[in-house]
């Protein structure tokens, strides 16, 4: 204990600790101040040590400071319904769908999970969105989170109640200003008997930005589910994904995209629990990275003793185009039933040379040839989502970081 | 004489520390079909990927002109933007990179190197169907993603439809026979023979007399030990066959 008496704050915990008093969780505060944020000694943050990376936390963000300032959006879907949750402030709409209901509730929408970013949603946030979901809604449901002003430390929770046999596609988008906002945002979905979803959550945020994200998914029977997080935006990100399959029959198809440039780090980490039996998972995850900047996933697939027959498969495919390009991959299965199929793969290169040898020979000049093979790279995960608007929003988002890249 | 559409001028190239050409002089006038036969081994195909500008490929003396023009400091595309086309002896499978997409970015990207407009979607769509047509290319064929799940024989076609479309001046095409059986070879000798014209010339490289039944060379060389050691008219092809190479084994720098 003398060691963690003795711990000296960084600059960022000594904030995060000033807050958590203000906001009255003296318990959290009193916590974070002996241990610390993670380092990379906890084995969850080995990759993603976030006393050494979360150098400054930017003031919190309270109804005192609330500007009318216009939020930043750059996603339009077509026929979508929008709900916007700007800083963290709730803005219950109205002339909602047949079939969309919007509220809120007191408290953080997360379980009781032990993880720090969790523990700092819950001891910050007052009230959640909720937002309930029933029957077959065709519009896009787009919940719109961004943070504006001066440089913010925002906290925001949402909770997505999926009906039993409801239909629908839900779509996340994270942005900001230009300012160097910190947003620690909150995402828990239960999903009823037979409901099929579609999750699109995509963070765009500005360069300067530290973005942290927990999502928990509670599966319940014969449910589809299908699920994709891109992370491109932020200077610092964790996208943290975990699920429970708790009743039979449920298909998951879960993916995420780290597409990185210069001096960013990008993390998704899943963590999904089959704990009923016949349940199948494929999980595919990728990381493009460019220059010098380092993408992480980790992903763990546990199996409870009685999940039987569960058929999980992970993948996870790296993309490095620079010398100074990092991919850190850290897949794991734990496995405590006895007739189950489940596997994992990782594969981590450069772009095919011979591919590009044979584009270019073709008269394609290396910079749309290199661009070609990373959209080709990238194409299986987006090829899935079958709405036309939000595959063509994903589509630009890769187009314009390809942009990005033959300009620099 | 007028210039030649391919000039190889005491051409040495190294690959990883090895000398594999050792002074290779050939010249193709325009219009015309040349063949190089040679086993395997003797440094046909690095001719090949040394004239296509290939990485790794270092030329350490001599020169390449295509239609009087050195190319050796041009990369890759840009040679091809000057009217090269090189035939793989085994075309690469892109996964995700649709055969259509692919085509038309080839095409303009080409188009843009040589100062001109990018072709409209309908422009694109006649020339593709007219080519794929002439070389019994199905449309499913087209709808898949580059040399994904090809034949042997649809690869190759695969390949006749670039260079049609392409228009090269300078066609090489690398051991275009394996891996056809024979209506596959029939189908892509119609292709190449269908592309003969006066301003465009053709390198053949193989090592079966076969091929040049159906493709018939005005010259004949044969490659051996990284330089061309004897040349002749189509008749020296048949000699090879019947006699093998084994009388020029050791030949090279007699010529």
């Amino acid at each position: 204990m003398s060691e963690q008496n003795a711990l000296i704050l960084t600059e960022a915990e000594q904030a995060l600790v000033a807050q958590l008093n203000e906001s009255g969780a003296k318990q959290m505060a009193s916590d974070l101040s002996e241990t610390g944020l993670p380092t990379r000694r906890v084995e969850a943050y080995h990759y993603t040590d976030l006393r050494m990376l979360l150098r400054e936390v930017p003031q919190s963000f309270s109804q005192e400071n609330l500007e009318t300032q216009t939020a930043h959006c750059s996603f339009k879907i077509a026929d979508a319904f929008e709900i916007d949750f700007d800083n963290g402030q709730i803005s219950l709409v109205e002339n909602a769908p047949f079939g969309v209901f919007v509220a809120d509730q007191d408290g953080s929408s997360l379980s009781e999970r032990k993880d720090i970013l969790c523990d700092l949603n819950r001891a910050f946030t007052k009230k959640s969105l909720l937002v309930r979901l029933e029957g077959k809604v065709a519009n896009i449901v787009h919940i719109k989170r961004s943070i504006s002003g001066d440089a913010r430390h925002v906290n925001s929770a949402l909770m997505l109640d999926i009906a039993a046999g409801a239909e629908m596609v839900v779509l996340e988008t994270f942005e900001g200003n230009e300012a160097a906002h910190l947003g620690n945002h909150a995402t828990r979905v239960n999903l009823g008997a037979g409901a099929k979803f579609t999750h699109i959550v995509i963070e765009a945020n500005s360069k300067r930005a530290r973005h942290f994200h927990t999502m928990e998914y509670a599966i319940g029977e014969n449910v589809t589910l299908r699920n994709l997080v891109v992370n491109s935006g932020a200077e610092l990100s964790r996208v943290q994904m975990f699920g429970r399959f708790e009743g039979e029959g449920t298909h998951a198809d879960l993916s995420g995209l780290n597409l990185v440039d210069d001096g960013q780090h990008c993390d998704i980490t899943m963590d999904m629990t089959h704990a009923a039996e016949n349940t199948t998972a494929e999980e595919m995850f990728k990381s493009v990275v460019r220059n010098r900047a380092k993408a992480i996933f980790q992903g763990r697939i546990v199996v409870d003793a009685v999940a039987q027959k569960t058929d999980a498969k992970m993948m996870a495919q790296g993309l490095m185009l620079s010398e100074g390009a990092q991919i850190l991959a850290k897949p794991e299965l734990e496995i405590f039933a006895d007739d189950v199929q489940c596997g994992h793969g990782c594969t981590c290169g450069e772009l095919d040379e011979d591919a590009l040898f044979y584009l270019m020979s073709r008269g394609i000049g290396r910079q749309e040839a290199g661009a070609l093979l990373i959209r080709a790279f990238i194409q299986e995960l987006l090829d899935p989502i079958e709405n036309e608007d939000v595959n063509l929003a994903l589509s630009k988002i890769v187009s314009d970081w390809l942009e990005e890249g033959s300009t620099s | 004489m007028s210039t030649p559409m391919l000039e190889i001028v005491n051409l040495h190239v190294r690959v990883e520390d090895k000398e594999i050409l050792k002074g290779v002089n050939l010249s193709v006038p325009a219009g015309e079909v040349h063949a190089i036969m040679g086993r395997n081994g003797s440094g046909k195909s690095t001719l090949s990927y040394a004239i296509a500008g290939r990485d790794g490929y270092e030329i350490t003396g001599g020169d390449i002109r295509l239609d009087g023009k050195s190319i050796l400091d041009m990369e890759v595309d840009k040679r091809a933007a000057e009217g090269l086309f090189l035939a793989f002896q085994y075309p690469i499978e892109i996964p995700g990179v649709a055969t259509m997409t692919f085509l038309k970015a080839a095409m303009n990207a080409q188009r843009k190197a040589r100062g001109e407009d990018e072709m409209t979607i309908p422009e694109f769509m006649k020339a593709v169907q007219e080519a794929a047509k002439n070389l019994s290319i199905d449309k499913d064929m087209l709808k898949r993603a580059l040399n994904v799940g090809f034949s042997g024989g649809e690869k190759k076609r695969a390949e006749m439809l670039q260079m049609t479309l392409l228009e090269p001046k300078m066609c090489i095409l690398d051991e275009t026979d394996s891996g056809l059986d024979i209506d596959a070879l029939q189908v892509v000798s119609e292709g190449v023979n269908q592309l003969r014209a006066p301003n465009r010339s053709m390198l053949v490289i193989t090592h079966y007399q076969r091929l040049l039944n159906h493709i018939v060379p005005d010259r004949v060389h044969v490659f051996s030990d990284g330089r061309i050691v004897e040349s002749g008219g189509k008749e020296l092809a048949l000699e090879l066959e019947a006699k093998g190479y084994a009388n020029y084994e050791g030949a090279a720098g007699a010529v």
